[in-house]
């Protein structure tokens, strides 16, 4: 059985952005493989242990240096990728269009994929990807294991978590606390460099939206550093809390 | 000439930075206020390679190069100073010396223990009253059948009590000074060696140091390393190697305190601006990036040309020498920057500041590394003058 993880590449959670002429400046940020579509990796490598997978093939759709975040998944264990080259701005339906033909192309059952990316944030890729395969789609999962083609994932709600079981094939969004990911092994790292690594251009000629403009919308955080000892801080902060910002009655 | 690290190395480098700032920074402060050799941090090292990084895969390590080495020490000591020197020894001087004079009996008994981490080792060649000359120790190692007993005080024993492998420098021949001197494998469970309390240090606590005491300790002829007499010519080659590690460390700490600063002289306010746009904190911002800069391409020459199989007592002296200052001289200026901050517990830039001190001492001080560098010139100048040598050669 053959997994699909998808993985995207994304400026890292602390890198310092920069918002020059309405447009962002990415200049000088360490970029990342996606902290949710690192679950996805991590899990997939976790069903290939416990023998229900076969193959774990990482795609990511993105610009060349995608190619980076694809060596850290072939690092932490993926056996192989393929990178679907595109310039940028393409929104969730239409890459996920292009997605839709290398997980049929691999002969996938189950793709892992986060979420939601630490960069757009839409949590439409996952969704997205399950209507274009015609496959069936379960969201969050906190956890998720197999038994052949019978799958079982859990996902927290608001009063407890859901149990979902059913059979593959299937899209599965990913998220905190379904596992811890791996670090890869400095071997790993290097052997990842001679594991296949295919690169092509997305074909994107099918999609049915396109994204026509971003505008960066900025906003000021009002930060207020109360002084003094735990004491006069925290009625100063009652004080606030009541009297300006009118939360409290 | 390119100065770029290879894409290979950087992704090395993200990883093991990502790794640091994780998992080791934030218990830095509290091994430095409780002191205990961090074991589960040291476990989940030697799981990564980090441990092993010089030592061959065939051995079970990592399989990298000196240059590696120091990029990926670098990032340990940017995060915590103990973790680096205890990478450093057990990595640059045991299995340094074991992958290079090991027999493969020797090789397959010691080194996948110590490259994965599962055993630390530890480097025994100072004593109370032998520091920089080394060759005045007094530790014997007395022929007796099957083997050597070994008698005689070790001091300033990174990871002494905690480790599980010793590499002991002590004389075979008395009579003979240096070359009188031969190296042995100590295991820790081995009848006849004990370990002192550990020191109280102004830095690095949890690099525990201890005194290894030898008691007519037996150690097999099959633990001895290497030709009997060479140990301290053996001992003093792989020095070369953890030189540039000492280096590379002390770029890490220095970096550590300097981005602190950078960022503290930002967010900072005095007279209504940020602390920085005075030329009194902004000049000595230039100096700590200038001198971090040049101790960092130091350092990473030496290692590169380690790589290439050149001998490098001179260049890892001078990378040693200059970036154990640079960390001293940054480590203050940071401090400085902070102000009456620097000088408290509250932040890092105090610990930065002790941790950075020892990088001027140990591996050899920087008086020694100027004895060494200033005899190499010499030896380069008459080597390049000998006969019958073409130019390059």
């Amino acid at each position: 059985m053959t997994i699909v993880t998808i993985v995207k590449q994304v400026p890292e959670a602390e890198a310092r952005v920069r918002v020059q002429g309405g447009a962002l400046d990415l200049a000088g940020a360490t970029f990342v493989l996606d902290g949710m579509d690192e679950y996805g990796v991590e899990q997939a490598l976790r069903l290939r242990e416990a023998g229900e997978a076969s193959e774990i093939v990482a795609v990511g759709y993105g610009p060349r240096e995608t190619e980076q975040a694809l060596r850290t998944a072939l690092a932490m264990g993926a056996d192989r990728a393929v990178l679907l080259e595109a310039s940028g701005l393409d929104d969730p339906l239409t890459v996920a269009l292009a997605l839709a033909e290398v997980v049929r192309e691999a002969g996938a059952d189950l793709v892992l994929v986060g979420g939601k990316q630490a960069d757009w944030d839409s949590a439409a890729l996952g969704p997205a990807l399950a209507e274009a395969l015609g496959w069936p789609h379960v969201d969050w999962a906190t956890a998720f294991t197999l038994s052949g083609q019978a799958f079982e994932s859990v996902h927290e709600i608001d009063d407890g978590s859901e149990t979902l079981r059913g059979s593959l094939p299937l899209v599965v969004t990913t998220q905190q606390g379904l596992n811890e990911p791996r670090y890869p092994t400095l071997p790993n790292i290097m052997k990842a460099n001679r594991k296949p690594l295919d690169v092509r251009p997305a074909a994107t000629e099918e999609s049915r939206s396109a994204a026509r403009s971003y505008a960066v919308v900025e906003r000021e955080r009002r930060r207020v550093v109360l002084e003094g000892d735990a004491s006069s801080a925290a009625s100063e902060l009652v004080r606030r809390l009541r009297d300006e910002a009118k939360v409290l009655g | 000439m390119d100065f770029a690290l290879p894409e290979e190395l950087r992704a090395l480098q993200r990883t093991v930075r990502s790794f640091a700032q994780r998992e080791i920074a934030p218990i830095a402060a509290e091994l430095d206020r409780e002191p205990r050799f961090p074991w589960p941090s040291l476990r989940a090292m030697g799981a990564l390679g980090l441990l092993g990084l010089t030592t061959p895969e065939a051995d079970g390590g990592a399989g990298l190069g000196s240059l590696a080495a120091a990029v990926l020490l670098e990032e340990i000591a940017a995060a915590d100073a103990s973790h680096a020197t205890i990478m450093s020894v057990t990595s640059g001087l045991p299995q340094a010396l074991l992958v290079r004079h090991a027999t493969p009996a020797q090789r397959a008994r010691w080194l996948p223990r110590l490259a994965s981490g599962e055993w630390i080792g530890a480097f025994c060649l100072s004593e109370p009253h032998a520091g920089s000359d080394a060759a005045a120790i007094r530790t014997r190692a007395r022929r007796v059948a099957d083997g050597f007993e070994l008698s005689g005080t070790k001091a300033w024993v990174t990871g002494g009590g905690e480790a599980h492998l010793y590499l002991v420098l002590a004389a075979t021949d008395a009579g003979a000074g240096a070359r009188g001197i031969s190296a042995f494998v100590v295991e820790r469970d081995q009848a006849g060696i004990s370990f002192g309390a550990p020191e109280a240090k102004l830095g690095q606590h949890a690099a525990i140091t201890t005194e290894v005491r030898l008691d007519a300790c037996f150690v097999p002829l099959e633990q001895r390393l290497g030709t009997e007499g060479q140990g301290l010519v053996m001992a003093l080659q792989a020095l070369d190697g953890a030189r540039i590690g000492i280096a590379a460390q002390s770029v890490g700490i220095g970096r550590a305190a300097f981005d602190a600063a950078l960022a503290y002289a930002d967010e900072r306010q005095a007279f209504g601006v940020s602390v920085r746009e005075f030329q009194g904190v902004g000049f000595p911002l230039a100096d700590m990036a200038t001198r971090l800069e040049a101790a960092r391409l130091l350092t990473l020459r030496a290692a590169w040309l380690m790589d290439r199989g050149r001998r490098v007592t001179k260049e890892a002296s001078m990378a040693k020498l200059f970036a154990s200052e640079a960390a001293a001289f940054v480590t203050d200026a940071a401090l400085q920057v902070f102000g009456g901050y620097g000088y408290s517990r509250e932040y890092p830039v105090e610990r930065y500041f002790r941790d950075a001190r020892v990088t001027r001492i140990y591996e050899g001080t920087s008086e020694i590394q100027r004895v060494v560098i200033g005899r190499q010139l010499y030896r380069d100048r008459d080597r390049a003058e000998a006969p019958g040598r073409e130019a390059g050669a």
